[in-house]
């Protein structure tokens, strides 16, 4: 039988065994339920920041509608407004960054009532606020005496355009922008943190019940680790795919719903949650390999296996600052550690844009750590799992990393 | 000449500074239960390990099939570890089916003869269970099992009596013959020394990470026998020729151990009993101990 026979034979055992599993039957359907639950408290916790104002300070403002002609009602609204004589040198000033934003009344304003505000990163819910203000302080001022009655009713339908990404916020969609990278690194962590965390109570009871000793005279340790992270990968992604399809289906049934309205799912977005989950996922996994190898017990290894945990949820804690300055030094830190990056490029992406430099440099540097990790962890795990009876001190893990072979336990064939 | 199915030459292991086999050599022949015999910690397990690759040894070769383990020969191995466990929320049948396909089989095959075995094994009924609802003797049968599920040409067996109760240890023993008569090999470690003396062909005893013993059992026997005889029965055992001393067993059969003058052969005091006309004999056999007492012989000597 073949190297990849075998790999694939443990895989299987893997995915199959967990597949039936009551605690992921209920992260795969409890799940959802929790996740909407922190989508409505995240969403009540970002109306905060959503009101800070300090980052605009300036908006311009370009009309080719001659509504404002120049004027502008004082307003009792952190912001001032500076006029510009059309949109290019709006954009030329927004560009230079002598003004924070931008907003364009095109020429058919009183017709169509459409406002499109640009910028660079997210636009906080008070400038728009203050963007009606503004519009409905002028109306009712300057409106000239055949406004259509629609503006006196509704004078703004407002466009935000993000100017990096070239994608466009229409009011219907801004929960998706907003919330599908959370709802992803949401996703994330519990798909990762059940799997992970399946392999390494796997690894621990197969050597703390000593079926390992005969596993590996069939299997390397390595083909046998290989397998289980091949096989609870897949099933990680099993987890995702149900996911998805509910959340298909729930947008398709709730597009009546307001809140779910124009959510749609940005390719860059899958393709970055998707590169990022196979990267993290085989961080952690092998991470969580390690620890249970050479932990004593279940119990033992879950201590270990929380604080990695916290380490990918870091980014969680700097929700604000990603939301003010996605590109600000905290999210750029945050996106080179490896352990932090897969949700910090989540935010990123979802709050303003990320320099292609700097996501190159991040998978790189997660790729880089993720290789390290594997191999290290390949070898403290050949030789820890059959090293019991008593738990392995921190020098002697440092000894095995170190050595290709060591005077406690040694190796055993890879 | 017998083939050999493994060779150890000259292999030392250490853990630190802790020498645990130290320079064993010895085969083991295709066909022949081979005991591994040596106290707790001993070295045993070690060897045991090193054959089956799962250590390398500091120095010395082990060939196995006539050469290195790899992948095709460790299909033909099957392995009792003495530290034993089994997943424990998986169904009997699926578990052996799983360890059977690692091992080579297809999943038909090893479904078939894992639930041959267990009929076998009188477990027929318990397949669909699972393996926390059986009993530790039950859980033990399902590992011998697993280890000639797959038909191997060799088994290593660690302890396999432990734990098991007469008439489990009877149905275990019955299976290694039946193993043998196949041509199998065994190579078991023991403490039990009964099971050696009746299933072994040759034994290796290890101590302190040396080797003491190495031969058939029987040899080993008539190495450490005594220049004695064995009687039981009624008369003057002192007054028969060529017996320099008599030692008389209180063990309610009124047997006694006579101990003979050098040159003097067993079969002529046997002539001198049956024509005295005096002694009556029940009993009459060597002194050869058994391998129990030759076991803590060698332990004791070692410890001085």
């Amino acid at each position: 039988m073949s190297s990849f026979s075998r790999v694939g034979l443990v895989a299987r055992r893997e995915y199959l065994f967990n597949l039936r599993r009551r605690s992921f039957l209920f992260a795969v359907f409890g799940v959802p339920l929790f996740t909407f639950a922190m989508w409505f408290i995240i969403f009540a916790v970002m109306e905060d920041s959503e009101n800070d104002l300090g980052k605009v300070e300036k908006v311009g403002v370009a009309d080719a509608s001659g509504l404002l002609d120049g004027q502008i009602v004082p307003l009792d609204v952190p912001v001032q407004f500076e006029f510009y004589a059309d949109a290019t040198h709006a954009q030329q000033a927004l560009d230079d960054a002598a003004i924070g934003a931008y907003i364009s009344l095109p020429a058919q304003y009183l017709r169509s009532g459409q406002v499109e505000i640009y910028s660079y990163g997210t636009v906080p819910a008070a400038l728009e606020d203050a963007v009606r203000q503004l519009l409905l302080a002028n109306l009712s001022q300057f409106a000239p005496p055949d406004m259509p009655f629609d503006r006196i009713q509704n004078p703004v339908v407002m466009s935000i355009y993000v100017n990096d990404t070239g994608r466009t916020l229409t009011e219907a969609n801004i929960p998706a922008l907003f919330f599908l990278p959370m709802i992803f690194a949401l996703l994330f962590m519990m798909s990762s943190g059940v799997t992970s965390g399946f392999l390494m109570s796997g690894i621990v009871e197969e050597k703390t019940n000593r079926i390992i000793e005969v596993l590996v005279t069939s299997v390397s340790p390595l083909q046998l680790l290989t397998g289980k992270i091949i096989g609870l990968g897949l099933l990680g992604l099993t987890q995702l795919l149900i996911w998805g399809a509910a959340g298909m289906v729930l947008i398709t049934v709730g597009q009546a719903v307001p809140f779910l309205n124009g959510i749609e799912f940005p390719l860059t977005l899958m393709l970055v949650f998707g590169v990022y989950f196979i990267l993290s996922y085989f961080l952690l996994s092998t991470l969580m390999a390690g620890i249970g190898a050479i932990s004593g017990s279940e119990q033992e290894s879950r201590q270990y296996s929380t604080i990695i945990s916290l380490l990918f949820i870091i980014p969680f804690f700097f929700i604000p600052n990603f939301i003010a300055e996605p590109n600000g030094t905290t999210a750029v830190v945050l996106t080179m550690i490896p352990f932090t990056a897969p949700m910090s490029i989540l935010f990123r992406i979802g709050f303003g844009v990320v320099p292609p430099v700097q996501m190159v440099a991040s998978l790189l540097l997660l790729f880089l750590t993720t290789f390290g990790v594997a191999l290290a962890s390949a070898r403290v795990f050949k030789w820890a799992v059959l090293h019991y009876g008593r738990r392995p001190t921190l020098w002697q893990v440092f000894g095995v990393l170190r050595a290709s072979r060591t005077a406690e336990g040694g190796e055993a064939r890879l | 000449m017998p083939e050999s199915v493994i060779q150890v030459e000259r292999v030392f292991r250490n853990y630190g500074s802790f020498r645990a086999v130290d320079g064993v050599s010895f085969e083991v022949h295709r066909g022949e239960v081979f005991a591994m015999l040596g106290p707790n910690g001993s070295g045993k397990t070690t060897t045991m390990r090193m054959i089956l690759d799962l250590l390398k040894p500091d120095s010395g070769t082990i060939a196995v099939f006539g050469g290195p383990l790899v992948d095709a020969a460790r299909d033909r191995i099957g392995y009792l570890p003495e530290e034993r466990g089994l997943y424990r929320n998986v169904q009997v049948i699926e578990m052996m089916i799983y360890l059977g396909t690692l091992k080579g089989l297809s999943r038909r095959d090893a479904q078939q003869r894992s639930q041959r075995l267990l009929e076998r094994l009188e477990m027929g009924d318990q397949s669909k269970k699972k393996i926390s609802e059986l009993s530790k003797g039950m859980q033990q049968k399902i590992q011998i099992a697993v280890t000639v599920l797959h038909d191997p040409d060799l088994i290593i067996v660690d302890e396999p009596f432990s734990g098991l109760d007469p008439v489990n240890s009877l149905v275990l023993k019955d299976l290694l013959t039946e193993f043998k008569s196949r041509g199998g090999t065994i190579v078991m470690s023991t403490h039990q020394m009964t099971q050696v003396e009746e299933m072994a062909d040759r034994l290796f005893m290890i101590h302190r990470g040396q080797q003491k013993l190495y031969g058939t059992v029987d040899a080993i026997r008539k190495q450490y026998a005594q220049h004695a005889i064995i009687v039981e029965g009624r008369g003057d055992w002192a007054a028969l020729p060529g017996v320099v001393s008599v030692e008389t067993r209180e063990n309610g059969r009124s047997s006694a151990v006579l101990h003979l003058a050098e040159g003097v052969s067993s079969d002529s005091v046997l002539v001198a009993i049956t024509s005295s006309g005096s002694i009556h004999i029940e009993r009459f056999e060597l002194a050869v101990p058994d391998l129990n007492d030759i076991f803590i012989r060698v332990v004791e000597e070692n410890r001085l």
